[in-house]
């Protein structure tokens, strides 16, 4: 459905703190005709330079919220707020000295648990360039 | 555009999914061009177009209602989902789900709707899809049907293919309101029951993902010819024929149920039950050069809705963006266009 413009090439780019770089950055878009609260999120799993990005080090910033992946997965998670159809998900990967800017393989895996089928998972593979 | 039409014609707001997703219409956008398609009727997911969901604002229902007046719509239904796996660790209890039911009906009322899409546990029938959880089954919908009642919201069962509004699986649940005195839940049909052949929307699909465009051309082809000199289609008169071309894993999977549907659900039957449907989706994938749908017959479905005494709304249901959109894009706004022109004259409007 949208598996290939779940990855988008939209502000991929380092996340500084005082001068320094601190992590990187992408952003998603739903893979699914609705939005979904992000609890229904089953997975999210990247891939930069062809290595796993550890998911502890990931987090959501969402609606000028943050949170930390692995709590979206917890039923302690609240049901009620939605990762809209078409809006950006900014994903952070927190990383010590950052990405280096320029060109970079990424794999996206994104699964989402809906009503009626089984969970959707879709994957897409983009060369981005991070700022 | 009102009209006094005893069978009245919208857009579901589906239709325009790449539209919205995209960037290139809002809510108000979609909203022109089902107005601009000559919609009377709206059906919306407010999950996909209202941010606010599922905490909708006075202050949207006053934009929501201003847009209804501007461009003369009517607000028709509201889609309701069962995210009963809400989490990875665990699965919505009974009572979180009725709780979240509620919402879809008030929302709708709040909206101006007259009805929520119902996604009971038996929309696609018994079994089509092996789950470990219940959508919401016949004890959610009782629970719902007083709420329902006090908003005056009909709750509409989508009969989905492979279902249709004449299998007794869905029965139940009106049997329930009768004995409750609570008739707010009713059959809605889905032309998705009255597919007799393979649509050009997925041929193009599975022949991009690798299928043998010649194998499902051979296919479609009989099945047409099957549903036009009114008998069942057999897939056993082809099967040699196709497996000496050779069937790769994707042609498989195209015709992974093509051998156990032999025609279309019945259009005798829809024309005895169709003054007890609520609410139907105009399902289509694609037309044909003439305009037509070119796997479902629309004259006669609509002339068996329209003899069988249905009274209601009819929208356009457009599924094609999914299945042609790896292709480039789709355009869902002349899609739909030319859809209402067709029903109009389906319906003699024109």
């Amino acid at each position: 459905m949208y598996d290939a413009h779940i990855l988008t090439d939209v502000g991929c780019r380092n996340i500084w703190e005082h001068g320094k770089k601190v992590g990187y950055c992408v952003n998603l878009t739903i893979n699914y005709y609705r939005g979904l609260p992000l609890c229904c999120v089953d997975e999210i799993f990247l891939e930069v330079d062809g290595e796993p990005v550890d998911p502890a080090a990931i987090v959501l910033q969402h609606q000028g919220r943050e949170y930390a992946y692995l709590d979206i997965l917890k039923d302690t998670f609240p049901a009620d707020f939605y990762w809209l159809f078409g809006e950006m998900l900014r994903v952070v990967v927190r990383k010590e000295g950052g990405i280096e800017q320029g060109r970079h393989p990424v794999k996206l895996r994104l699964a989402t648990r809906r009503s009626y089928t089984p969970t959707m998972v879709s994957e897409c593979t983009k060369t981005l360039t991070f700022a | 555009m009102k009209t006094n039409h005893e069978i009245k014609l919208g857009v579901s707001l589906y239709s325009y999914q790449d539209t919205y997703y995209f960037h290139k219409q809002d809510l108000e956008g979609c909203l022109a061009a089902a107005a601009g398609a000559g919609a009377e009727g709206v059906e919306v997911f407010p999950e996909a177009m209202m941010p606010e969901w599922p905490y909708i604002s006075d202050a949207f229902v006053d934009k929501w209602n201003g847009w209804m007046e501007r461009y003369d719509l009517v607000p028709v239904c509201v889609d309701h989902f069962s995210d009963r796996r809400m989490w990875k660790n665990r699965n919505l209890s009974d009572d979180e789900l009725v709780e979240r039911g509620i919402w879809y009906i008030k929302t709708a009322a709040k909206l101006g709707c007259q009805s929520i899409r119902l996604l009971h546990e038996e929309h696609i029938g018994r079994n089509t899809i092996k789950r470990d959880y219940l959508l919401t089954d016949v004890k959610i919908a009782e629970r719902l049907l007083p709420v329902a009642a006090e908003h005056n919201i009909m709750m509409a069962l989508e009969c989905h293919a492979p279902t249709s509004i004449d299998d007794p699986v869905h029965q139940i649940y009106m049997e329930t309101a009768e004995r409750l005195g609570l008739p707010f839940v009713g059959l809605q049909v889905d032309f998705s029951s009255y597919e007799y052949c393979m649509s050009t929307a997925d041929v193009g699909m599975f022949t991009r993902q690798g299928a043998h465009a010649e194998i499902l051309n051979i296919v479609r082809e009989k099945q047409r010819e099957a549903y036009f000199a009114d008998r069942d289609f057999e897939y056993a008169e082809i099967k040699e024929q196709i497996e000496k071309i050779g069937l790769n894993d994707v042609d498989k999977n195209a015709l992974r149920r093509v051998p156990g549907h032999k025609r279309p659900h019945s259009l005798l039957k829809l024309k005895e039950l169709a003054s007890q449907v609520v609410y139907v989706h105009g399902k289509f994938y694609d037309l044909d050069a003439d305009g037509q749908v070119d796997n479902i017959d629309y004259p006669r479905v609509f002339k068996a809705l329209q003899d069988g005494g249905y009274k209601g709304y009819i929208c356009s249901e457009f599924e094609g963006n999914r299945r042609m959109n790896d292709a480039g894009w789709v355009d869902e706004i002349e899609y739909v266009r030319k859809h209402h022109i067709l029903m109009r004259k389906c319906l003699g409007y024109d």
